[in-house]
């Protein structure tokens, strides 16, 4: 399935065939408000109302304002959510929003992908991996 | 502090100490705000029971602590416009009579309608308040004596009119006291003085509108102190009753007896009742006057009876006032009193007021009705003095009806008094009344009376209130002048 169009180059969404949801932020991005809305929007579009997977790449993002972490605590079609990320900053920025919010589904902090999408698939009804 | 680029373990410290900062910024301003809404809220709160306390629940005007606060404030903003302020109290005549007949919430919508009624006539800058009970009081500030007086008479005319409560129409007039605030005289000498000159209103016969003069703290301090003698006099045994004769015209015949009441001040001798009648109607120690009237004059009839047991049958007259027809006890009373003495209920007759009668409620319209049924007489008293018609008095509930004094003053010089007296007594006998004649002080009057038809008289001609020894006499001596 191909890329979905960016938020201004913030991110990018794409559904595998195995139905995960694969949600990219770039590099370095400030992830403000609108962007978390407008990531999570893009999200419900691609599943159609259908609940998928999801693995959000997060890996070198630069920082995620705390309205942005909120909107990220508003129910979506995500079933579950893996965050992937590489560093101790990942996993800092990942364990504040699960300790300090409230996810809307089950959401798990990871460094390795294969470890993330295995999480994944196990509790998917549509199969894991992309 | 920024991360840097390398995203090291030091620069995850980096990392959660800005968002732990972030979060407490957070956190604080929103616990700024919610401080800051919930003072609003306490102020808020606050000020609403401040209102609260100063203000009448009922009717929404201010009450006594916020009308003397306005009486300060009035005071000394008078102090620098040069005029001082003015305040009205306002006693509402017989509430009393619309709580007993119609109920509490009957009284509490007159009071609700009374209290728009007094907000219509003051000006934006004038505080109206409500005192308690059926009292008012209004401040008027930097007003004249004229426009201050004007405001009073207004208040005055506007309760004129009927109230209207459910399907029932009453009436709630008031009596008025106004005082004018003197330079340097405090917030309780106002209310004190306008509190007197209302008082002079319900005396000069309510529903009018008084200006305090100091003379009236003269009249004031005269009636305290005949109320707390008055108060002594029954248990002080300084009461006594006269009795005068009631006769018939034609005969001379001595038919009743009405019962007089004096009173023998230890200092000031003998008081009429002209002097405190109305003081103990207004301070309810009429029903302890009334009750030993009652039982004096039926026990004196007990003692005739027994003494002369062979006396001609006369009726023992009594006068009953507005508040003794409300007495809880009163049928009781009388009915055991006469047991007591055995006197028969057919020689008592009670005298009540024309006006009396007029304005009666049902609750009193009851009382007559089981009077009558008990076999007392009932006699209008002061006939010619109220506004009765012919249909009204058919339905009182009277045998006789006492035509006052006033009356036949004159008539013997006065042809047109004369044929007014004579249709007067014509009215009573079309309503099935007999009729008694009061104040007949001349042969000429007497006979006068007698041409018109005119069957029974009382007056100093047949004998002035004399005590019950010299009364035996007379009833021993039953044909009386003739």
């Amino acid at each position: 399935m191909n890329p979905v169009a960016a938020n201004e180059a913030q991110f990018n969404i794409e559904m595998s065939e195995s139905g995960l949801v694969h949600l990219r932020w770039l590099p370095g991005v400030h992830v403000q408000v609108d962007d978390a809305r407008g990531a999570m929007a893009q999200v419900n579009e691609v599943c159609q109302q259908e609940q998928h997977p999801m693995l959000v790449d997060m890996a070198a993002v630069g920082s995620v304002s705390r309205e942005a972490r909120a909107i990220w605590s508003i129910p979506c079609s995500a079933s579950r959510i893996a965050l992937l990320g590489e560093s101790s900053v990942d996993r800092v920025l990942a364990n504040f929003f699960l300790g300090v919010h409230i996810p809307p589904c089950p959401t798990r902090f990871f460094t390795s992908r294969s470890e993330a999408l295995d999480w994944l698939g196990a509790g998917a009804g549509a199969g894991a991996g992309a | 502090m920024t991360p840097s680029e390398n995203r090291d373990d030091i620069d995850a410290v980096i990392t959660g100490i800005n968002l732990l900062a972030e979060e407490l910024e957070h956190i604080n301003s929103d616990l700024e705000g919610r401080v800051a809404d919930r003072t609003a809220m306490l102020r808020r709160t606050q000020a609403e029971l401040e209102r609260m306390a100063k203000t009448d629940a009922l009717t929404g005007l201010a009450n006594r602590t916020l009308l003397n606060e306005r009486i300060q404030e009035a005071i000394l903003a008078g102090a620098e416009c040069g005029k001082n302020p003015a305040v009205l109290v306002l006693d509402l005549d017989s509430f009393k009579a619309i709580n007993d007949t119609l109920g509490h919430g009957a009284g509490d919508s007159v009071l609700v309608e009374v209290a728009k009624r007094l907000r219509s006539v003051v000006r934006a800058g004038d505080t109206v308040a409500r005192l308690g009970g059926d009292e008012f009081a209004v401040v008027i500030t930097g007003a004249t004596e004229q426009e201050v007086l004007h405001i009073a008479h207004r208040a005055s005319e506007q309760l004129q009119d009927s109230v209207r409560v459910g399907t029932e129409t009453v009436w709630a007039m008031a009596s008025i006291g106004v005082c004018i605030g003197t330079t340097g005289a405090p917030a309780e000498a106002l209310m004190r003085d306008a509190d007197i000159a209302m008082y002079h209103a319900k005396s000069k016969g309510r529903n009018n509108v008084q200006l305090f003069h100091p003379d009236m703290l003269g009249v004031i301090r005269e009636r305290s102190r005949i109320t707390t003698e008055l108060r002594k006099a029954v248990p002080a045994g300084e009461l006594a009753l006269q009795y005068q004769p009631v006769v018939e015209l034609d005969s001379g015949l001595l038919i009743g007896v009405e019962a007089l009441l004096r009173w023998h001040h230890p200092v000031r001798g003998i008081v009429m009742p002209d002097s405190f009648i109305r003081i103990a109607e207004e301070t309810g120690l009429i029903l302890d006057l009334g009750r030993w009237v009652l039982h004096e004059s039926v026990a004196q009839m007990g003692r005739w009876n027994q003494i002369a047991p062979d006396l001609a049958d006369f009726r023992l007259h009594i006068n009953l006032s507005a508040a003794e027809l409300l007495r809880g006890d009163l049928l009781d009373d009388i009915r055991d009193t006469l047991d007591r003495n055995n006197v028969a209920a057919s020689r008592l007759a009670l005298e009540i007021t024309e006006t009396v009668l007029m304005s009666k409620g049902a609750a009193e319209e009851e009382v007559l009705r089981r009077l009558r049924d008990l076999g007392v007489g009932l006699q209008i008293d002061d006939f010619g003095t109220g506004y009765s018609s012919i249909s009204y008095l058919r339905s009182l509930p009277a045998d006789t009806a006492k035509v006052d004094r006033s009356l036949i003053q004159d008539m013997g010089s006065d042809p047109k008094r004369q044929k007014f007296v004579a249709a007067i007594l014509q009215l009573i006998s079309s309503a099935g009344l007999k009729a008694i004649v009061e104040g007949i002080e001349t042969v000429e009057q007497a006979g006068q009376l007698q041409a018109m038809g005119c069957r029974y008289g009382q007056g100093y001609f047949f004998g002035r209130p004399m005590p019950p020894a010299e009364m035996l006499e007379l009833l021993r001596n039953p044909t009386h002048r003739q």
